[in-house]
């Protein structure tokens, strides 16, 4: 569904991603795991539209997403939860949800549904709907930020570094999340970045690791 | 001495009124844009100089008002959406330095083309003021224009921009382009029809600004110059991109002024700069700034 051909980004002159081939099929669960600084982030933002490509090309669908802008990729069904949550703090969470499935221009109905499902997932969201978002804990903004990219994501969900700074229990309360929402959707396809494999490992079926920009390995179902 | 108070007072509300105006569009722009557009005294002016051809034009006192909102209307629509397309569109990736310079020499272009249409001739046109008469407040005879409808629009302006900005879905994705671009665009907003939509708004207030002071005023070349310094005064105290900080500012500058006109002239030019200065030293980030465009 979604593919990186040889995708070279430079930021300020300097190269950062040096050709990176990546595949995520329909349903798949890809887990991308690197050091600090080895291009994950970039990656995302590379699939996302928010950095030109130097080189290579991305496609969804087959398609190629050169000339698309970063909003329309989202119509494609593409939800994308930032490592730093980049929450709206003013607007309330459920303002948050919102947003997204009101930018898309998505009918009433639609929106509802969407949000349905995340409350669904999401119980404690639920409860903190009236909540401004810039008084949540950095948990709690964690799971809104999951929230809100599963509000556009209903073909593929681009998680950046989902579980970094959050406490053990929280931890193990998102990979729960996570466990439950692809046995659930088996259409939809997961893209997650990690340092540490062993985060990812219950609910991904490869692991390609990038180190400088580069793709170091791939690895199909880890720890079996 | 009452009657100088009074009188301070009610200049004050008028003026305060008219830099509102000018002074939220600059802000709007800012806060989306990120770009101080020194062309938007050219967009007061040139919406002053249409207002006041086509409320010449208009026959009646009455048509004459209306031909005002026409005016601004139409600059806003024009100018608004062919500057931001045209020009802004290409240097958003820019250095901010080079933007500043783009909108300044728009700002001469746009000065020049104001005296090819316009002439260097003073232009007074005061049907609209003449329309709505006058009214006598505490002995002082004032026109109603300048004392109930330009502060009366002030405040519908503020409450709807408010209103518009928090309670509608396009106002919401304004906010959330002017707080974090990027964020929103990985929303699924499309942060290039915002810029357009804030800019033409921007374009639109500045341009209504202008055709509201004209009929109070003779107007003159350089008359946008006074008009974009005086609103970055107002625009900077309050704090980039604050939008109901400028109106709180406005009044401070404004009532600043006119008492300073009655007590103390020798001091009314400076007055507004004065309290920039002595805010922006104790508070970089002004009165109400700090954190960009409003409350999102
Ligand atoms: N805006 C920027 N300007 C300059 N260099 C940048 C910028 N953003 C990223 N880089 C550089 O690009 C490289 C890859 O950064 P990236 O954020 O993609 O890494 P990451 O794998 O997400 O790391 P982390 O685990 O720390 O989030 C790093 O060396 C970083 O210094
Ligand atoms: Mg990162």
């Amino acid at each position: 569904m979604l593919s990186l051909e040889e995708v070279e980004v430079a930021i300020q002159g300097a190269k950062i991603l040096r050709g990176v081939t990546l595949r995520v099929p329909e349903g798949g669960r890809i887990g991308l795991v690197g050091r600090n600084g080895a291009g994950k982030t970039t990656t995302f933002r590379a699939i996302m539209g928010l950095l030109p490509l130097e080189r290579g090309g991305i496609l969804f669908d087959g398609a190629s997403l050169a000339r698309w802008p970063a909003h329309r990729r989202v119509a494609l069904g593409i939800g994308y939860a930032p490592e730093d949550r980049r929450l709206f703090p003013n607007l309330t969470v459920e303002e948050n949800l919102r947003l997204p499935a009101e930018a898309l221009g998505l009918a009433p109905a639609e929106r509802q549904r969407r949000l349905e499902r995340v409350w669904d997932l999401l119980p404690e969201l639920r409860e903190l709907r009236d909540r401004r978002a810039g008084a949540l804990s950095g948990g709690q903004g964690k799971i809104a930020a999951l929230g809100r990219a599963l509000v556009t994501g209903t073909r593929l969900l681009l998680l950046d570094e989902p579980f970094q700074g959050l406490a053990p229990a929280l931890a193990r309360r998102y990979g729960e999340i996570l466990a439950r929402l692809v046995a659930r959707e088996r259409g939809l396809a997961l893209l997650v970045s990690e340092s540490n494999p062993e985060l990812v490992a219950p609910f991904v079926d490869a692991v390609v690791t990038i180190e400088r920009g580069e793709i170091a390995a791939v690895t199909r179902k880890p720890g079996l | 001495m009452e009657l100088l108070l009074l009188l301070a007072l009610l200049d004050g509300l008028a003026y305060a009124a008219q830099l509102f105006m000018v002074a939220v569009g600059l802000t709007l722009v800012f806060g989306v844009l990120k770009i101080l557009n020194v062309a938007h005294g050219s967009l007061f002016a040139i919406g002053a100089y249409s207002a006041s051809t086509l409320a010449a034009l208009a026959g009646t006192p009455w048509l004459s008002l209306l031909a005002l909102a026409l005016a601004a209307l139409a600059v806003g629509a024009i100018a608004g959406p062919s500057i931001e397309r045209g020009l802004l569109a290409r240097i958003y990736d820019k250095e901010q330095v080079l933007q500043l310079l783009l909108t300044f020499a728009l700002f001469m272009i746009l000065e020049d083309v104001q005296k090819l249409v316009w002439g260097v001739q003073p232009v007074f046109e005061d049907a609209p003021v003449r329309a709505l008469g006058p009214v006598v407040v505490g002995g002082i005879v004032y026109t109603a224009y300048q004392l109930i409808l330009l502060p009366g629009l002030a405040v519908v302006c503020l409450l709807f921009l408010v209103w518009f900005l928090r309670r509608t879905v396009t106002g919401r994705m304004i906010l959330a382009v002017a707080h974090d671009r990027e964020a929103a665009e990985a929303i699924g907003i499309d942060s290039r029809r915002i810029y357009l939509l804030a800019f033409t708004i921007g374009a639109g207030l500045a341009a209504l600004g202008g055709a509201l002071a004209a009929p109070t005023t003779s107007l003159v070349p350089g008359v946008g110059v006074q008009t974009i310094v005086l609103s970055f005064a107002v625009v900077a105290t309050a704090g980039l991109g604050q939008i109901e900080g400028a109106a709180a500012t406005a009044l401070l500058v404004g009532l600043g002024r006119s008492f300073a006109v009655y007590f103390a002239p020798e001091l009314e030019v400076v007055v507004p700069y004065l309290l920039m200065v002595i805010v922006l030293v104790l508070r970089p980030s002004g009165l109400f700034g700090g954190r960009e465009l409003r409350r999102i």
